[in-house]
């Protein structure tokens, strides 16, 4: 193990902050966020969760996918694959969790999307271990918790008034390598995080289909606004849509952009099919459609439960639907 | 597949439109040229397969592709490419800026993607084709294939149906058809207009006049959901036929066609990738109706 004291964290992320681009949690108007750090003071060290996860580094609200320039009758397409290399410090170990969901799904899952695939790849991460949990939290009922190291490339746990580093990848090796503090000779150990465990049964995929037409989604839905703010809070919900948009005139040269941006199943026009019928038309399909993906279909078609106990969703939810109260009401019957 | 393409899926082949007519009312069918390795792509794609077609600068959408493949000499295409028919209606963003478009201009393509008829299968039965409106798109190489291949299939019918005579499409086909040995083509409208001279009531009204047997036959249906679901009853309840003998082609708004953006869900079935062609069996055992 390596003991770093925070000063040397902080001389070694500005170190790094030199040669990749660095992207921590900063403080954005009130609001904790991943977000590419040009002075490592701003970096916030003490946070319970930032409000988004680090999916947006990944798989950002919006992507190019390509350019497309029209000449005459001729189009030209341009490739845009994401460039450059970044760490990411501060990583909690729900986000963690939520990126290996979506690399199931992006890299796993074949064909492999090219985009999600080269920011993982070109990305090393900086765990960091949480000291408290939040109210809503509840990872260590579906698998996680708060010092899990899965995932991470280098893990941070506080300790001693430090921190406790583990060296877990090539990638993370790399980043310290260097740097004479990573020394291996530390005998202090990390505590375990104390976390509560909620009351809490995560019922396994067989139990979902029979609750499929409970009257509890249409109890459950009427109060959901069909916001899809709990989809943009999740670090493992990754539904998308793919559209064109025109680009400013340069020289009268017609060019637009194909970008993906976020979308979710909660939104009405997400199933609408040609001719106007939509089968999932009612509230209480839509919600249904998002908990049964979670932890139904997606594990199912990819494997792991597309849920990583984060409770953004808890949190964010201008009506109160959660997470949890659905996870009790399909376990408890 | 190009290099390029097999290592980013969501790059689309360019297409140029070398044929461009109004088949029907709003509807247009569109034949593109291969270009950029796209001929190698859809060198042998099924009927019932699906590709995306871009309106550059506007965006894309899902087709099911109109014809069987053919190539070179056989439709004077000088690189022996494969040219493809797309079927469009012209309803949102894409589909007008596609009928904007005309001869020499540059589409998108990206597939060819989904499962397809199982036409070896379907081979020694008697087929029973149901198109209503522009759901006779993706039915069409389904038709190309058995008149291609005429002895391979059984007694072959088809019902073709759309709310008025003007919306029907491949009219400039059926002559053609109805000359196929053993093959025979029903027509109705759900409303007819002073030139029509065929029948007039909905599709399952022709159906359950036609009466087709169950016996060594498969149906193959795409249409509006409604119908989809009409037909199937007819075709269970009054004629006989088991869900098994019912393949339908559906279909959904995605965005990827690879299994990936989620938008096509229909309970664990993903349309894009385990569809769009099922029987009615499997549609009837799925937790979620695509009704």
């Amino acid at each position: 193990m390596n003991y770093l004291t925070r000063q040397e964290v902080a001389a070694w992320l500005d170190h790094l902050a030199q040669e990749q681009t660095l992207i921590a949690p900063l403080d954005i108007a009130g609001n904790i966020l991943y977000r590419p750090v040009s002075d490592t003071k701003e970096v916030v060290w003490d946070f319970v969760r930032s409000f988004m996860s680090v999916k947006e580094v990944f798989f950002p609200p919006t992507e190019r996918l390509m350019l497309m320039e029209k000449i005459g009758q001729q189009v030209m397409l341009t490739e845009t694959l994401p460039e450059g290399n970044s760490i990411i410090f501060g990583v909690r170990p729900c986000d963690a969790r939520g990126l290996l969901t979506l690399d199931a799904l992006f890299i796993e899952n074949e064909p492999v999307d090219p985009y999600y695939a080269r920011r993982r790849e070109n990305t090393t991460l900086i765990g960091l271990a949480c000291q408290s949990v939040g109210a809503s939290c509840f990872c260590t009922n579906v698998g996680g918790a708060p010092d899990d190291p899965t995932g991470m490339d280098i893990m941070l746990t506080a300790s001693n008034g430090g921190y406790v580093a583990e060296i877990i990848t090539e990638k993370g090796e790399k980043i310290s390598k260097k740097f004479p503090v990573f020394d291996g000779l530390s005998e202090i150990r990390p505590h375990p995080t104390h976390a509560r465990k909620r009351e809490l049964k995560v019922p396994p995929k067989e139990v979902w289909p029979a609750r499929f037409n409970d009257d509890f989604w249409a109890e459950m839905a009427e109060r959901c606004l069909s916001c899809r703010i709990c989809a943009y809070v999740c670090p493992s919900c990754r539904c998308f849509d793919i559209r064109d948009e025109a680009l400013p005139g340069m020289d009268g040269r017609n060019q637009s952009e194909r970008i993906r941006c976020w979308d979710s199943c909660n939104g009405i026009p997400y199933r609408r099919v040609a001719g106007g019928h939509n089968p999932r038309f009612m509230k209480n399909q839509r919600l249904r459609n998002r908990f049964f993906c979670k932890f139904y279909y997606f594990p199912l078609h990819y494997g792991p439960v597309s849920c990583t106990g984060c409770g953004r969703c808890i949190d964010a939810c201008p009506v109160n639907v959660d997470i949890t109260e659905v996870l009790g009401y399909v376990g408890r019957r | 597949m190009t290099d390029k393409q097999q290592t980013n899926p969501m790059l689309p082949y360019l297409g140029k439109l070398v044929e461009v007519k109004d088949i029907a009312t709003e509807i247009k069918l569109f034949r593109v040229e291969m270009l950029n390795g796209g001929g190698e792509a859809f060198h042998d794609y099924k009927p019932g397969q699906f590709a995306f077609v871009s309106a550059f600068g506007v965006g894309e959408a899902p087709f099911g592709i109109a014809n069987i493949p053919h190539f070179g000499e056989q439709n004077g295409n000088r690189n022996g490419d494969a040219t493809l028919d797309f079927a469009i209606n012209r309803l949102g963003s894409v589909t007008t800026d596609l009928h904007e478009l005309g001869v020499g201009d540059m589409v998108g393509v990206r597939g060819p993607m989904g499962n397809g008829f199982p036409m070896d299968k379907f081979k020694g039965k008697n087929l029973i084709v149901i198109g209503g409106g522009i759901g006779g798109a993706p039915l069409r190489p389904v038709i190309q294939t058995v008149i291609a291949n005429r002895a391979d299939y059984g007694h072959f019918q088809i019902l073709w149906a759309a709310r008025n005579p003007s919306l029907l499409v491949f009219t400039d086909e059926y002559d053609n058809w109805r000359a196929t040995p053993d093959t025979k083509l029903h027509l109705t409208v759900d409303q007819a207009d002073d030139t029509w001279n065929y029948g007039v009531g909905l599709i399952t009204q022709l159906l359950e006049r036609v009466a087709p047997s169950p016996e060594n036959a498969v149906t193959i249906t795409c249409g509006p959901p409604i119908m989809i679901h009409f037909v199937n009853r007819v075709l269970v309840e009054k004629l006989g036929f088991m869900p098994e003998q019912n393949y339908v082609t559906l279909e959904a708004r995605m965005h990827c066609g690879i299994g990936k953006c989620g938008r096509c869900n229909l309970g664990t079935k993903l349309i894009c990738v385990d569809g769009p062609v099922f029987t009615m069996a499997e549609v009837g055992a799925l937790l979620e109706s695509f009704l």
